[in-house]
């Protein structure tokens, strides 16, 4: 797992959810432990497009559920050629 | 009796700079910011105007606005929310956190029930609406072309379809938030969630005098005992990718033609007016408070709203219909309104924009209500033309003006075309009582009446 693309997914969702960093665990859900809701959801995937520069379909990011999900996520996104 | 209207606080959001000290310090300076059209709109339409009034580079965080709000927000709406957070402050209302999680607030000193939100806007977020079209049109075509060329393009063959791949530009996403991005009524929804305002919460949709109407109709909620305290004014912002909302004002010949010298083009009440210079936008937020409930609160007072007055010519969707009776009619009901005469009133800032048929309209009527002697001005001489701001903006300047008993000049007037006392210096002077009306495209007339607090 990418370091640096951990670190910068925690500091995102402790951005949006106003939480913490060090409340962001890895096994952490994103629904039930961190307790976003689908409006929270949908402003934490466009605001990791806008970190990342990658784009999120919503289709792609449903089956994410925790921290570490999306953190795996970002790394495969971040191996392919980016959209534009 | 009614209750009386003041103005505690304001807040701006301008091409003339971020911050009502600043924005009234460039005013009375004379200076204007013109520059020309972004270098790529060009490409996409032939312009015949190719000025425009440009904001300064602002970065969101300073207007109060997270990312997580930004990447949901429509820049008008941002802007809206940095002019009203100017004015809440400058109002001396203390904000408290609305929550452990929240990046809201409440205001202590107000009754949230019985403080309303009464915003302005000509377009809302249309360039939301355009920047998501153009995604949803070109994101495909896009792909598919680069595909082609990568698999047939010659050289040169590839050198020109690289070309027209570079025009196809389409931003990164479709935004989710889209709608509450578009939607007119977002900025005064947004200005009511962040202060946890829940009294009356309305925009008003009414062209280049909807900052006009919206300061108004919140004068009004006051002063007939609906609200204690109403944050208002007006907001815009035009700069879509491709230039295609100027292209609208451009194509239908309402824009400044005279460009041999940018700094001159734009000549409100000039002989050699041309058309108005668009401003890139901007915002004009307005705390309009209850007298004793300002006075209660110890709140600086900076002049008295004491009438408002709203006229519809039904004549045409993009012209005044000229004699201007329908804006005469409209001024003399805003002066019953205020239980004044037309020779009680000092200053008038006009509606001004610079296009042939309003000066000329709109200096007859001053002209035959008010005379020779009221000193007249053109905020939109300096500022450019920021539509469904342009109102809230001149009334704030009204306001100033009485306050310091100065004002800005009307800028590049060198013939007017009629004898009227236009304002050519910022010599102190000692007005009681100002005007300030709007006209707007559809055929909306309004004004407000401010009266000098002391």
């Amino acid at each position: 797992m990418n370091a640096n693309v951990q670190q910068r997914v925690i500091k995102v969702i402790s951005e949006i959810l106003n939480r913490k960093e060090s409340e962001i665990r890895l096994d952490a859900s994103i629904r039930d432990d961190l307790q976003a809701s689908s409006l929270d959801q949908m402003t934490l995937y466009v605001a990791l497009e806008d970190e990342f520069q990658r784009t999120m379909p919503p289709e792609e990011v449903t089956e994410l559920a925790t921290v570490k999900d999306i953190v795996d996520f970002i790394d495969r996104k971040l191996q392919e050629t980016p959209l534009t | 009796m009614n209750r009386r209207v003041v103005i505690t606080g304001a807040g701006v959001v301008s091409s003339l700079g971020i911050g009502v000290d600043e924005f009234w310090s460039q005013c009375l300076k004379g200076k204007s910011a013109v520059a020309g059209v972004p270098e790529n709109w060009p490409y996409y339409a032939e312009l015949h105007s190719r000025l425009w009034a440009p904001l300064p580079d602002i970065d969101p965080e300073s207007l109060g606005v997270a990312r997580a709000e930004r990447l949901q927000l429509d820049p008008v709406t941002m802007l809206a929310l940095g002019a009203a957070r100017e004015a809440i402050g400058r109002a001396g209302f203390a904000l408290a956190s609305a929550g452990e999680r929240s990046r809201n607030f409440i205001l202590s000193g107000a009754d949230s029930t019985r403080t309303g939100v009464f915003f302005g806007t000509g377009l809302g977020g249309a360039i939301s609406f355009l920047q998501n079209h153009t995604h949803h049109l070109l994101r495909k075509p896009r792909a598919a072309l680069v595909a082609y060329a990568d698999r047939h393009g010659a050289s040169e063959d590839r050198a020109a379809l690289n070309g027209i791949i570079a025009q196809m530009t389409h931003g990164t996403r479709f935004n989710p938030f889209e709608v509450s991005m578009v939607m007119p009524n977002a900025p005064s929804a947004a200005i009511g969630i962040k202060y946890n305002l829940t009294g009356p919460n309305q925009t008003y949709c009414v062209a280049c005098a909807s900052g006009t109407v919206a300061v108004g109709n919140a004068f009004r909620a006051i002063r007939d005992g609906r609200v204690d305290v109403a944050i208002s004014g007006g907001c815009e912002y035009f700069a879509d990718e491709h230039g295609h909302i100027f292209r609208s004002f451009d194509v239908s010949g309402t824009l400044v033609r005279d460009y041999a010298d940018p700094q001159t083009a734009n000549r409100p009440f000039d002989e050699k007016r041309s058309g108005f210079l668009l401003s890139q936008g901007g915002a004009a937020a307005l705390v309009l408070e209850e007298l004793e409930h300002a006075q209660h609160r110890g709140a600086t007072i900076m002049a008295e709203l004491i009438g408002f007055a709203e006229t519809f010519d039904a004549h045409s969707m993009m012209s005044l219909a000229s004699g201007g009776r329908q804006i005469e009619r409209m001024i003399h009901a805003a002066l019953a309104d205020a239980d004044m005469s037309p020779g009680d009133i000092d200053y008038i800032n006009a509606h001004g924009t610079g296009t042939r048929n309003n000066d000329e309209t709109e200096a007859q009527v001053i002209d035959r209500v008010f005379g020779k002697s009221v000193r007249v001005n053109s905020t939109k001489s300096l500022l450019g033309h920021t539509i469904g701001a342009s109102g809230a903006f001149e009334t704030l300047v009204t306001a100033l003006t009485l306050r310091d008993g100065m004002t800005h000049i009307c800028k590049n007037l060198d013939i007017p075309l009629l004898d009227l006392n236009f304002v050519r210096n910022t010599d102190r002077f000692n007005p009681q009582v100002g005007l300030s009306q709007s006209f707007a495209f559809g055929g909306h007339n309004a004004a407000v009446v401010l009266r000098r607090f002391s």
